[in-house]
């Protein structure tokens, strides 16, 4: 009887314990992201960390593209469409001669020509770049912080189009392993996953950037 | 014709002490009608009493739907439906509206005519509890007028008796959609609701012993005068038995802690399994009905009805004061359901048979004795001043050990172990 009385008791009031505490809960912050209305808190410290190697949204830095059309040939599905024509001095004319992109580790580029051997780097020392953008000036930087040395190799061609049609694209990354200058990359911010559009036609990313073959 | 409709002739005219059903309002504040209708004004001022309820209940579930899910999801630290409309307040709508243009399907080989019924069997009869409970009151004149549609002298009675019928509605849905799931779903459902009749009729017998009638204007009336004439604090068995109805009235409504019938991880939906589209909505809007329904007659019957919470002064009372207090016991109802977890069958049963069934008829005993001694059946509260002294203690000494026990669930931080 005893034994009977007291589990009624501890029952209800083993109950009412967490019948406390949920209600306590119902008072705590939330904590659901209202993901594309919280827009600015994603953002911030690029809270959602996009992994190295992440497969998203095409870029070309056409300042390097030395439209070789390698990416467009790879290209599985053809969604890559350039089009190019000769400068018009004849053979051999260059809109600019081949230079190195130092890319450091903060995703700052560095452009000029780096004194020595540019395919070896080795930690610890000193790399000397002779600017060319803006031209005459020397910078010395620690090895540790550059990310990769690119050549910039010479431009032959204009461009006149450069289409990435991103809703046919099928993220293989082949056209980005192809290119010759890297200038073709996947965008690792968060930029990169979020380009979504309701109409498929603001999916046809255009890269070519005229003013520059002036 | 006429001698048929004379049956209903003096239903608008039943009368408590000075109170009058609404539709005895209607006739009083409509207009006239026409000469070739006078005769069955009677019948038509109950139909459009019926109407109005008809119309207005459904609406319900509309509101407890979004509450229940915003509910869940503010103890669970998230933030619910945002999307539909500000807050997400139209997302009940929405989900309606999708139901709606839903197929409706009927799975082969089941019995296609009791599929059909069930889901209407479901919903009359959860409506038609609502008949009987009186919402709230309006004075006109020297006539009281209580938004009741029947005001039954057998009130409390008739809506035991209709709230079981829904229990056939579904077996029916359970044996007509020809799935091992449904028909698991529903007999555990009748077992349940079977067993949980029990208990919630013996809790109203101990309030009936006190009141006196089963009139549910009259228990209303009887506890006018504020808060301490409430009948959960007229002895306290009452206060037990308060209790044990709702936690029966739990039970009844299929909810968890007790919801057997559809639980997810055994039964995918339970009896309505195979049902889409707007048939599926008519199961929600009855669950939903029902849950409202039952808060709204333990409203009734311990905490006062519509009668306000001080005496003289309206605070609580009327129409806005019944609704509030009944959507506090709903929101209780979810509270507990995002609280604790799904009981097993023979759990349930023990609950039931081992402990409430013993618990009512000992509060009967003890509201007998309570009548005996201090006279609780009278309205001058000579027992009140006793029994509020044992509920006061017994609660004092409850929530002492539950704040103990709350704050010894303070989360524990394991030690690191250094290397
Ligand atoms: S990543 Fe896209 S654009 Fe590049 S090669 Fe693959 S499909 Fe073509
Ligand atoms: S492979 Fe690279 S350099 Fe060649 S055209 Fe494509 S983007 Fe330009």
């Amino acid at each position: 009887m005893v034994g009977y009385i007291s589990n009624i008791y501890v029952g209800v009031y083993t109950v009412l314990v967490g019948m406390v505490i949920t209600f306590k809960q119902m008072f705590k912050p939330r904590v659901t992201h209202q993901y594309p209305y919280q827009y600015e808190f994603e953002r911030k410290d690029n809270y959602r960390e996009i992994p190295i190697g992440n497969r998203g949204q095409l870029h070309n830095r056409v300042e390097d593209c030395i439209v070789c059309n390698k990416c467009a040939q790879i290209c599985p599905v053809d969604c890559i469409y350039i089009d190019s024509r000769k400068p018009s001095g004849g053979r051999g004319a260059k809109l600019w001669e081949s230079m190195n992109v130092v890319h450091l580790k903060d995703r700052k580029q560095i452009i000029g020509i780096v004194e020595g051997d540019t395919k070896k780097i080795e930690p610890d020392t000193e790399i000397t770049i002779n600017q060319t953008v803006p031209t005459g000036q020397t910078r010395k930087v620690s090895s540790n912080d550059v990310d990769r040395i690119v050549e910039r190799k010479k431009v032959t061609f204009y461009m006149d189009r450069f289409d990435i049609d991103m809703a046919l694209c099928m993220y293989c990354g082949l056209c980005t392993e192809v290119c010759p200058t890297e200038c073709l990359t996947m965008v690792d911010t968060l930029q990169g996953i979020e380009y979504s559009e309701f109409d498929r036609a603001n999916l046809n990313y255009s890269f070519v950037k005229p003013e520059l073959y002036k | 014709m006429r001698q048929f409709f004379g049956i209903f002739g003096n239903l608008s005219e039943v009368t408590v002490g000075s109170s009058k059903p609404l539709a005895g309002l209607l006739l009083e504040i409509l207009p006239p009608l026409p000469a070739f209708l006078e005769e069955y004004e009677q019948l038509l001022a109950m139909i459009t009493a019926c109407g109005i309820f008809v119309g207005v209940v459904p609406l319900i579930p509309l509101v407890l739907v979004l509450a229940e899910r915003k509910v869940s999801a503010f103890i669970q630290d998230r933030t619910g439906p945002m999307r539909v409309g500000p807050w997400g307040i139209l997302q009940t709508l929405a989900d309606g509206v999708k139901l709606l243009f839903k197929e409706d399907l009927i799975p082969p080989y089941g019995d296609r005519v009791l599929f059909r019924l069930a889901p209407y069997i479901i919903v009359c009869f959860s409506l038609a509890a609502f008949v009987a409970i009186p919402f709230g009151a309006i004075d006109l004149g020297d006539e009281r007028y209580v938004f009741i549609v029947s005001n039954l002298n057998i009130g409390i009675f008739y809506i035991l008796a209709v709230s079981s019928v829904i229990v056939i509605g579904i077996i029916m849905a359970g044996w007509a959609s020809n799935s091992k799931w449904s028909l698991l779903g529903s007999l555990r459902s009748a077992a349940q609701m079977v067993s949980y009749e029990i208990p919630v009729g013996l809790s109203i017998l101990s309030v009936i012993m006190v009141v006196q009638t089963l009139n549910m204007q009259g228990i209303v009336d009887q506890q006018d005068g504020g808060l301490h004439s409430w009948l959960i604090f007229r002895t306290p068995f009452s206060f037990i038995a308060f209790f044990v109805f709702f936690i029966s009235a739990i039970a009844e409504v299929n909810r968890t802690p007790f919801d057997l019938p559809e639980a997810e991880s055994e039964l995918v939906a339970g009896f309505h399994t195979e049902y889409s589209g707007m048939r599926f909505a008519l199961f929600f809007i009855a669950e939903y009905a029902n849950m409202f329904a039952v808060c709204a007659i333990a409203v009734t019957l311990f905490l006062g009805g519509w009668q306000g919470v001080l005496p003289g002064i309206d605070i609580l009372g009327g129409l806005p004061g019944f609704v509030f207090k009944t959507l506090f016991l709903v929101f209780v109802m979810m509270w507990i359901r995002w609280t604790l977890p799904r009981l097993r069958v023979d759990q349930l049963m023990n609950l039931c048979w081992k402990y409430l069934i013993p618990v009512s008829f000992f509060n009967i005993l003890g509201v007998g004795i309570w009548m005996l001694i201090f006279g609780a059946d009278t309205m001058d509260m000579k027992s009140l001043g006793p029994s509020l002294v044992v509920i006061v203690i017994a609660v004092f000494i409850l929530l002492k050990q539950v704040f103990k026990g709350v704050s010894g669930t303070k989360r524990e931080t394991t030690p690191v172990p250094s290397s």
